[in-house]
Order: structure tokens, then sequence, then C-alpha cells
């Protein structure tokens, strides 16, 4: 260190100069692992005025009160037998998808991690990084799948614990009784993640202005259900496989599979007793999910940005 | 004058070399037909070197080829010592880069921003945030590191590219324009910035159109005019092998034309400026051409009044060898 001005002038300026940096580099998984930090952080808001934070927080907030107002009721009425209650309780498999408040998170948050990469011509300087293409899709896909996962998963770990203490036979038999769950809840949550995640990051690349891109998902959404919804009311009582087009319903026809192992089972979606339907479902959900990330392939391909 | 580029006859690629940047026939057509880069053959040592062109010569291309965002058509590339083809995004590891155009995302304060990039060059999340300390400390923006980018003037904001260019101490940097929209004062203090790199051990490859940035920083320049290499070597070496001897002649009405038949018969060649002076070419001649042009005065019946000689500069050296 060098003092530029004698310490007599009543203070000093030190030019610290340039130290090289010889700690630890973690490579490609390591940048990777920080974009997906990164695009989680901002999603939530964290290290971002308070404004940022509330809209996320509040539907995420919104998600939980479901499953938090089932506790308390089997809390309150514990000891009061089940006939006598007078009150609907949540099921694992209705939980899945239960809120629109996750398709909201999705809509505001999927846009605001990818449009101002684009808006604010980040991406060259992303790419300057040890870091691909997909490497970037993986990490933003990756990072909304992971709080819309974590945030339809978590309620779900309220009421299975909720559940298991308030079991007249005990927890340890309630769990015996319920192992199934510890599978289908996570898979079911992941299927429900992935949908929205790969569609809503896909549609927000679209475009580099964030409301843009939260309306057309939505748009994405809601149209072609609106279709389906049409064209199941023309095709009643027979039904149509054309009910997979509904996108708002779709990932809840594979959790049906995923729980039940057959499709409709609340009889809503016009697929009930129509041959191929659950075959039909998935493969349409595949499609949807690989041309969503063949799509977002082709936005990020690093040569192009 | 014949300032060809220097003859190229670098060790096989992929053998340990201390070059910055080695090329072989390094060409790039992009699908519609353009090409960009043409030919290109070149071994730059390490250090402070400028990469000059006009604007759409392919120096931003060539940018992206050493950091592995395009691939060649043909020919290789080697930058710090390892083929670019072998790893790609590998190389960017060793890399930092400056792009000339506006690239940082308003909303995330200065310190936040270089941080950031460092986790995305493979550092530690504490080690990046202290890198980014000192990083925005060496660029002088140490007091506005809290601030939004937003908020930021020109030249801050291209202080902050700079720092984030530096946050994962790269062997070598590559600058775009850097000095592109800053105030005379600013390009000063940039100008400064990019010069101490090369102290630090950093090497710098800085593009630019300002042949004069390129004068006061760098020790090596690379010429490139429509994608293909001007001239390439140590600017002190480029500029001594150019040489201009201004001759004002006087004594009769044709004085300039008579002297200018007589030099070119005595083999110089030179360039009538007005009625009076002539610019005589001394590249690759010795001193004996003084001597040459006093005894064609004197042949000629010629009065001499001046005599004054000086080296190209970095402009005319560029014109003259992008118009060969």
């Amino acid at each position: 260190m060098s003092a530029l001005l004698p310490p007599a002038l009543g203070g000093a300026v030190y030019d610290r100069g340039y130290r090289p940096y010889e700690g630890a580099r973690g490579g490609r998984a390591a940048g990777r692992w920080a974009l997906w930090r990164l695009t989680v952080r901002r999603a939530l808001g964290l290290r971002r005025s308070w404004r940022q934070k509330v809209l996320p927080w509040s539907l995420l907030g919104l998600v939980s009160i479901p499953a938090a107002v089932d506790l308390g009721v089997r809390y309150a009425t514990r000891n009061t037998p089940v006939g006598e209650i007078g009150f609907e309780f949540l099921t694992f498999r209705d939980y899945v998808g239960v809120s629109t408040m996750l398709l909201l998170f999705v809509a505001v948050s999927a846009p605001d991690v990818i449009c101002p990469d684009r808006h604010d011509r980040v991406l060259p300087l992303i790419f300057a990084r040890p870091l691909t293409g997909d490497d970037y899709v993986l990490a933003k896909v990756g990072g909304i799948f992971s709080l819309v996962f974590g945030f339809s998963f978590l309620p779900q770990v309220l009421l299975y614990l909720g559940q298991m203490l308030v079991a007249e036979d005990g927890s340890l038999s309630y769990v015996g009784d319920h192992l199934d769950i510890l599978w289908q809840v996570p898979l079911a949550c992941a299927v429900l993640a992935l949908f929205y995640a790969s569609i809503a990051v896909a549609v927000a690349s679209l475009t580099d202005r964030r409301i843009v891109g939260g309306l057309a998902f939505l748009g994405t959404m809601f149209i072609p259900s609106i279709i389906a919804g049409g064209i199941v009311a023309a095709s009643e009582p027979d039904g149509t496989v054309l009910g997979v087009l509904n996108l708002l319903g779709l990932p809840l026809i594979v959790r049906d599979i995923v729980f039940e192992g057959r499709v409709d089972i609340d009889q809503d979606a016009g697929l009930a007793g129509v041959a191929g339907a659950g075959v039909a479902a998935v493969a349409f959900y595949l499609l949807l999910v690989g041309a969503s990330l063949a799509l977002l392939h082709r936005r990020y391909d690093e040569g192009r940005q | 004058m014949t300032l060809a580029p220097p003859a190229v006859v670098p060790p096989p690629l992929g053998a340990p070399s201390p070059s910055l940047l080695r090329t072989e026939a390094l060409t790039l057509t992009y699908p519609g037909g353009t090409t960009a880069l043409h030919d290109l053959a070149m071994d730059v040592p390490r250090g402070s070197v400028g990469l000059v062109g006009a604007n759409g010569a392919g120096k931003t291309t060539l940018f992206r080829l050493m950091l592995g965002q395009l691939h060649p058509t043909a020919g290789r590339l080697e930058v710090v010592g390892r083929p670019v083809a072998d790893d790609p995004v590998g190389i960017r590891s060793r890399l930092g880069y400056m792009p000339e155009h506006d690239c940082l995302p308003n909303d995330q304060t200065a310190a936040d921003l270089v941080a950031t990039f460092g986790e995305l060059a493979g550092l530690p999340a504490e080690a990046a945030r202290q890198r980014a300390s000192d990083m925005l400390d060496l660029v002088g923006l140490d007091e506005a590191r809290f601030r939004p980018v937003g908020g930021f003037s020109t030249g801050m904001r291209q202080r902050t590219k700079l720092a984030q260019a530096l946050v994962a101490d790269p062997e070598l940097v590559l600058l775009d324009e850097p000095t592109a929209g800053l105030d005379p004062m600013g390009r000063e203090e940039m100008l400064d910035l990019v010069g101490r790199l090369a102290t630090f051990g950093v090497s710098v490859l800085f593009a630019t159109h300002l042949l004069d940035d390129v004068q006061q920083v760098c020790d090596h320049v690379v010429m490139i005019d429509a994608g293909r290499l001007v001239v390439a070597g140590p600017i002190d070496d480029l500029v001594a092998r150019t040489g201009i001897l201004r001759v004002e002649v006087g004594g009769r009405p044709d004085a300039v034309e008579a002297f200018t038949v007589a030099l070119a018969a005595a083999g110089l060649r030179s360039t009538p400026v007005d009625a009076h002076v002539v610019d005589i070419d001394t590249a690759e001649h010795g001193d004996e051409v003084f001597d040459t042009v006093r005894d064609l005065v004197v042949a000629e019946g010629l009065r001499l009044y001046a005599l004054s000689s000086r080296h190209h500069s970095l402009d005319e050296l560029f014109v003259q060898e992008a118009q060969r």
C-alpha cells in the first residue's frame, strides 16, 4: 500500500491497487448455481425494495391459507366425530393446483426474472462468463420451478403434519397408512411446477417487457382453456379427448393420474370414460413442456445474443 | 515503403506459448454469406494491445470468437495459450469482457451487480463480494457502490462495466470501445485505468477506432480493415519503420516538378505538398537519403529552404496500409 497524501494533511488516501484472486473457482457448475440463486432472489424480491417484495410474498402467503385453516379446524374439532363437524377437509390431491395464487405468482415472477436481461442487454455479459444458453435456461426455469414446487409442497407438509398429529389412531399409524402420499405429493407438485415454469419462462422470453410477458402467459393459459371448455360442453355427455387442450386443467389431469391412476376424477374436463385420454394428457403435457424448453434453447443460444 | 504485415511463423497451435492471441487463417462467414473476418493470421504477445479498425471492421466479431460465442468457418484461434475450439465455454473463465453498448441492469446497486458477475464466473459468494468491493474501489466507485446503477452517469457506468470485467481476476480483459461516450476528462481517467491494468499482470485487448487512445496506453497494435489484417506489431517498431522527410525547395518556377522527377530517378517516392514543399517517403532508407537529397538539389540548380524529418502517426500508418 502506498499513501498518496501525507497524514499531516489530516488524512490519508490509500491506493490499494489490484490484488490477484488466488482462491477457489467453481467453474461452470458454480456459475449455473449462482444464476439459479439470483433468479430465486429476484423472484422473491430479496435485496430489492419493499415494493418488490409485497406481491410475491402476498401471493405465496395466500397459497398457505387453506392449509392453515384446514389444520386449525382439525385441531379445534379433534375430539368431535368426523360426521358431525360439517366441514369438508382438503385432500392432498385437492391441494395440488387448488390455488390460482401460484398461477398469478408465476405470471408476475417469470417475466421479472427473464425480461430485464434482454431489455437491459445484460445477456452478452452473462454469456461472457463460463455459462451456455442451456445453463441460463436451466437456471431460470429451475428457479421458478423451485419456488412453485416449494410453495405448493410446503403447505402439503403442513397439512400432512397436522393430520398426523390429530389422527385418532396415533401419528405412527397415520404415517403407515399414508406412505403413498410421500411420493405422490412431491411428484404431483413437480408436475405442476414444471408445467407453469417452462411455459411461463418460454412465453416471457418472447418479449423484453414484463407486463407483456405476464399477460401473454395468462392469455396462453386461459384462452385455450376457454376454447376447450366450449368443445367439452358441445361433446357432452360422451366427452372428448380435446379436453386436454384445457391448459389450466392439464396439470391437474396429470395429477389425477399420479394420485389415482385415472383421469378426470372430478368429471369436469370431459375426459371421463374417453379411451386413451390418460395417454393423450401425458403426451400433450410432455409436448408442451418440451416445446417450451426447445423454444428457450433456441432463444438463448449464446451465439445469437 | 513496403510495410507488410510481419511474417507470421508461429509455433504450431496447441504448443505452449506465451501469446495472448494467435490465429491461423481465421475466417468467419455468416450464414447470409457476409465474411466478417478473412484469413486472419497473427501472433500477439501478452501485454496491452490495441485492436484498431473502423466501425464494422470485425473487432467485436473477433471478441465473440475469442469468447467462444461464435465459431470460425475456417482456421484456428488460440487465446492465452489455449485453443478456443477445445473448450469454448471454459476459456471464458480466463477472460473479462467489457462490451461497447450499455448493458447494466438499472435496478441493482453497483456492489450487487459486480458481485453477481463474480459469482457467475465461478467465485464463491463471499469472495465475489470482497472482489466487487476491491474492483469498485480500483475504478473509483467506492463511495457509490451501494447506489443503483440506474442513477449513474455515463462515466460511472463505464467504470462499473470495467469493474465487472475485472472482478474474476481474468488473464485477459477484452475492452470494446471503453472510452465511447465519455467527456475528455472521463476519457483520460478511463485511459489511465486501462493503462494501469498491464502493470497488474492483466493483459488488455483494447478495441477502438481512436488511434490516439491506443498510442497512449498500448504497446502493441493490431489493425484490421473489412475483416482483413492490415498490420500488427509493437507500436514503437511500426512507427520507427516509417519516415517522412519534408523538403522545401525554390530557385526555379518548376522547382517541385523537377525535384520530384529527380527523386523518382534516384529511387525515392515523393508527394508534392504545394508549389515549394515535397514529402519524401524515407522508410527503408538510411541516413544516406539526406545526402541524396542534398546532391539532387545541387544537381537540379535548386535552393534548399528547409528540411525536416518525422515518423508517421498511427493514423497515417493505418490509412497508408489499408489503402495498399
